[in-house]
């Protein structure tokens, strides 16, 4: 109702429409920020909380709770009032940045508290940087793997390996596309991991709650993903798979890689990590079997190092050209999709730091979920909802493993 | 004598203290990979150790870094040097200075700590050479009184590395 009219005149308490003391504010137009905070074209200065009780907002500059927040124009990213003031100097020659995304002539609106469509979608995009964060730590397990096995293949045969990986990857990604095996093989075999025994399960419900949580919200995840991705077709295609095999590869090569693999036992591959690869792998497939436009392998590509995520600072050079060489080894089109991926960071910088859980999600899209696997992985996905969580828990195991060798995070090779 | 190190020796705002404290709780439940914080009852400066990323010119290797905090942070960038050795990078000064935008001119408040270790991290593992910068004695002279690196007028002018 509030909503359709926009700017309504909302009632607000004389005392929260100037700074509640938070900064010492020079240059405020007290009289100006009344009359804004009055026409609700900016968010009343209420008091910052400490902690998030109820339904508060936190503004990601003080780190304090607010009923509701400003929202830039740019980027749409939340900040409180007071702070905002501080942002704009107004006797500043220079246009403002937006803090976000760098934007020039930073610009706010309010829009009252936060609808419930807004506060789903950014449920959802918080479910997708989740859902990135555990690629990587998957591409981090499964590169270990494929290391492991790379060296088990050069101990079996005679034969010497360049051993500057990057470029043994870039090579591995355009020869395969000619159908070539080399590299493929080894791959197949770890998606094709078998599931652990489930006598062992018992061990593994020793894990953080935490850790539980944030996969169950991956796995609704990619339920949800599942729904969009009815029509695809079976992935039984033996190029096609050969073509995917190497594009996990080449992503692995982006992952980082493991410390001494041979020294300790933290590098031996286990079967819950061949697990959590087949698991993540299989997911990964039906993005980018769904996805046929180059663009959305592009996205998923941006979410795989941990650096592209958590960089705040996206209009850094440094960090664009950085991204450019590495794209250049995948694919020549990086150009044109360098906004789409700097979109995806840009959205992931803020929310990479809160970890949201939909506790409200439903399980169903079970259906969808089979079919989207196609038949190539139908031995994998187990179909009751009950098996379907201990998979996830062997993820969250692996996780934790990944997490527990602190393996790194980045790498650029 | 008025150098910002004299301004982030004064005490943290209010504000200051309190996006710290967040910051810090942060950290000991979600620490950036690599990094270590090195616990002290002083919220104003934190030592971080930095471990070298696998696969990199700087593998096994640690560093430290040091981080102070101005009285108006987060509106104002914290200072952020390696305490010597620092790494050898052909953007890191042998003092321990860092050129890198997002620490001076491209300081956003809406950056953290991690955020920023991150950045120099991934700046380390980037690098192809192990070297000093060509001016390396030169700027480490001038800055012999203890100069602050954001007293420094930094030129951003190489993307590649």
């Amino acid at each position: 109702m509030g909503n359709k009219l926009g700017r309504r005149r909302q009632l607000v308490d004389e005392k929260y429409t100037r700074p509640q003391g938070l900064y010492q504010h020079k240059d405020v137009d007290h009289k100006k920020l009344r009359k804004l905070i009055l026409d609700s074209k900016l968010a009343p200065c209420y008091p910052g909380d400490d902690d998030c009780s109820c339904d508060l907002e936190e503004c990601p500059i003080c780190f304090l709770y607010y009923p509701s927040l400003n929202r830039s124009r740019c980027c749409t990213k939340g900040i409180c009032t007071e702070c905002f003031l501080q942002m704009k100097t107004p006797n500043s020659t220079r246009p403002t940045q937006c803090p976000f995304c760098k934007t020039l002539n930073y610009a706010v609106e309010y829009r009252g508290v936060k609808t419930k469509e807004e506060k789903g979608q950014e449920q959802i995009e918080e479910q997708r940087v989740i859902e990135a964060k555990i690629r990587m730590r998957q591409q981090e397990i499964q590169d270990e793997e494929d290391r492991m096995l790379k060296r088990q293949e050069r101990s079996s045969s005679s034969r010497i390996t360049d051993p500057n990986e990057a470029e043994y990857f870039s090579r591995a990604a355009t020869s395969s596309s000619e159908g070539e095996e080399i590299v493929s093989a080894p791959n197949v075999a770890t998606i094709r991991h078998p599931p652990r025994p489930r006598d062992n399960r018992d061990d593994e419900f020793d894990l953080d709650p935490e850790n539980i949580m944030l996969m169950e919200a991956i796995w609704l995840s990619f339920q949800e993903d599942g729904k969009h991705q009815r029509h695809n077709p079976n992935y039984g295609d033996a190029a096609q798979l050969a073509k995917y095999a190497t594009e996990v590869r080449v992503l692995a090569s982006m992952a980082p890689q493991p410390e001494q693999p041979s020294s300790s036992s933290s590098s031996s591959p286990s079967p819950s990590g061949g697990l959590a690869c087949a698991i993540a792998a299989l997911a990964e497939r039906r993005q980018i079997g769904g996805g046929e436009s180059s663009t959305n392998y592009h996205n998923y590509t941006g979410n795989t190092s941990t650096y592209n995520i958590m960089h705040p600072e996206h209009a850094t050079s440094l960090n664009t050209h950085l991204q450019d060489s590495h794209w250049d080894n995948n694919n020549n089109n990086s150009n044109n999709n360098n906004n789409n991926s700097h979109e995806q960071q840009q959205q992931m910088v803020e929310s990479g730091t809160r970890f949201g859980y939909d506790d409200g999600g439903e399980y169903g899209g079970h259906d969808e979920m089979e079919n989207g696997y196609g038949n190539v992985n139908g031995g994998i996905v187990p179909e009751s909802f009950e098996e379907q969580m201990m998979l996830a828990m062997v993820v969250s195991l692996a996780e934790a493993r990944a997490r527990s060798s602190s393996a790194p995070e980045v790498a650029w090779i | 004598m008025t150098s910002p190190s004299a301004s982030s020796r004064k005490t943290l705002s209010k504000i200051a203290t309190n996006r710290l404290q967040k910051e810090l709780m942060e950290w000991q439940v979600n620490p950036p990979t690599g990094f270590k914080h090195k616990v002290t009852d002083n919220l104003q400066r934190w030592v971080i150790e930095v471990n070298g990323a696998p696969g990199t010119l700087y593998a096994n290797e640690t560093f430290q870094l040091q981080v102070d905090f101005p009285e108006h942070y987060p509106m104002e960038a914290p200072q952020v040097i390696f305490i010597p050795p620092a790494p050898l990078h052909p953007h890191i000064y042998s003092n321990g200075h860092i050129c890198l935008d997002i620490l001076y001119d491209s300081w956003s408040p809406a950056m953290t700590v991690s955020s920023v270790c991150i950045s120099i991290l991934s700046m380390l593992s980037s690098s192809s050479t192990k070297q000093r910068p060509n001016d390396d004695e030169r700027y480490v002279k001038n800055c012999r009184n203890g100069r602050s690196p954001k007293e420094t007028r930094w030129w951003f002018h190489d993307d590649k590395v």
